[in-house]
């Protein structure tokens, strides 16, 4: 963990010293997709087709048909989905906010979970059982329930490139893990035709969150994790409220997750096409 | 000697003449073109002003148009980008016309003639939006969500 926290914070002193010279962005002068009316909700739907692949051991994979999307941003509060925010500071180039955002590995295992009303579908896995063929053994697992994590976050835009890096730790008091999440996106194509953007980066997730998810008592207790992911979105307007909007992500789980006897898979992949209609 | 002096006269002065001879013309026409207006039609409007509150978009707000002339009057009321309002009068001297509407920019109402042609009496209904607050959206590369 020191060492993760050490290596993120040399990293962000320099990406902050590259980015105060030449990050700036044009300042909002209307509502658009990069910028908010402070006191209005905004709300859309996606609608199309697509899937989330499910990695746990007997699950089937997620379905994505609608996607709700709401948003509120006050002076300094904001709501995204289910993310909570506090804007400390808000620069051309660099903003800083307090977050709270749930952990979203509990999705995979609870079709009830919060989160997939925003990802729809899931399966159930909750408090259990798990048959290891190899040891020949039933061993219990336990419940999983929903999380929270909240610390700093820190995002910045360096000419066409933005990133963000969150540094959480968990509040709900069911593991007291940390995570850490990172990403970089560039813009690859922008134009009348639409607009296509490369995302790069990684979630670590300390021992204590990987354990509570993945772990299964007296079989299986995995140390920390890193999954990188890439995801490619692509997004054009066809009017004032719609917008064609496709998406691929596509992550890497760490052996950590990967090798774990609820897990049958090492990555995660989501793809999705569809249209997206601005209700307000 | 006397033809001289008079021309020199005619065209050091020339342009006084010229001046005052179009400022006589215009005023001709622009009396003229008065007679052809008929005068003394008042028209008002209510609501006067709409204001927008940030989280509106539009004014959704009844429109009540009310005129009156000193004599006998043939018109139309007409709101300029709504084409679907018309209504028409021959030979009142007053009207009312009621009517609800959605907008989001100033509205101008006009009093034309029967042809459509002259503006007779016209008044506008002022939208004003409150100063919108605007704030960058969180840059989110790290998002699982389409």
């Amino acid at each position: 963990m020191r060492y993760i926290l050490r290596s993120s914070i040399a990293a962000l002193a320099a990406l902050l010293a590259c980015s105060q010279s030449s990050g700036a962005e044009a300042p909002c002068t209307s509502a658009s997709p990069e910028c908010a009316v402070v006191g209005r909700w905004e709300i859309s739907a996606s609608f199309g087709l697509g899937t989330r692949t499910n990695p746990i051991e007997g699950k089937s994979d997620l379905p994505l048909v609608v996607i709700p999307r709401i948003s509120y941003y006050g002076k300094r509060f904001f709501l995204e989905n289910l993310d909570l925010g506090f804007t400390l500071h808000e620069g051309v180039a660099n903003t800083f906010n307090l977050i709270a955002t749930p952990g979203y590995d509990r999705a995979f295992f609870f079709s009830s979970d919060l989160q997939n009303i925003f990802v729809p579908g899931g399966a159930s896995f909750g408090a259990g059982t798990v048959t290891v063929p190899a040891a020949d053994r039933v061993f219990e697992v336990s419940p999983r329930h929903t999380t929270y994590l909240a610390g700093p976050e820190w995002t910045f835009s360096y000419g066409p490139v933005t990133g963000q890096l969150d540094a959480l730790r968990e509040i709900t008091g069911q593991h007291d893990g940390y995570e850490v999440r990172a990403a970089l996106a560039a813009p690859l194509l922008e134009g009348a035709r639409g607009s296509l953007v490369a995302s790069a980066g990684l979630t670590w997730k300390s021992e204590e969150v990987v354990r509570y998810y993945y772990g299964v008592k007296q079989l299986y207790e995995p140390g920390s994790a890193v999954n990188p992911f890439v995801r490619l979105r692509y997004t054009r307007p066809l009017s004032d409220r719609w917008t064609l909007n496709a998406f691929a992500h596509y992550e890497r789980l760490a052996n950590a997750i990967a090798r774990s006897p609820v897990v049958t898979d090492d990555h995660v992949s989501t793809v999705f096409a569809g249209v997206a209609f601005r209700v307000h | 000697m006397w033809p001289s002096v008079f021309t020199e006269r005619v065209v050091k002065h020339g342009w006084r003449v010229a001046l005052a001879a179009l400022v006589l013309l215009v005023n001709a026409q622009s009396s003229a073109a008065t007679q052809d207006v008929p005068q003394g039609i008042e028209l008002d409007l209510s609501p006067r002003v709409c204001t927008l509150s940030a989280s509106a978009e539009n004014c959704d707000t009844t429109v009540t148009a009310q005129w009156r002339a000193a004599q006998d009057e043939s018109l139309c009321l007409l709101i300029v980008g709504q084409p679907q309002v018309r209504q028409c009068w021959e030979n009142h001297s007053a009207g009312v016309y009621t009517v609800r509407l959605v907008f989001n920019r100033d509205l101008l109402v006009e009093l034309r003639d029967l042809q459509l042609q002259q503006v007779l009496a016209s008044e506008t209904i002022a939208v004003i939006r409150e100063a919108l607050r605007l704030r960058r959206k969180r840059r989110q590369p790290w998002d699982i969500l389409p």
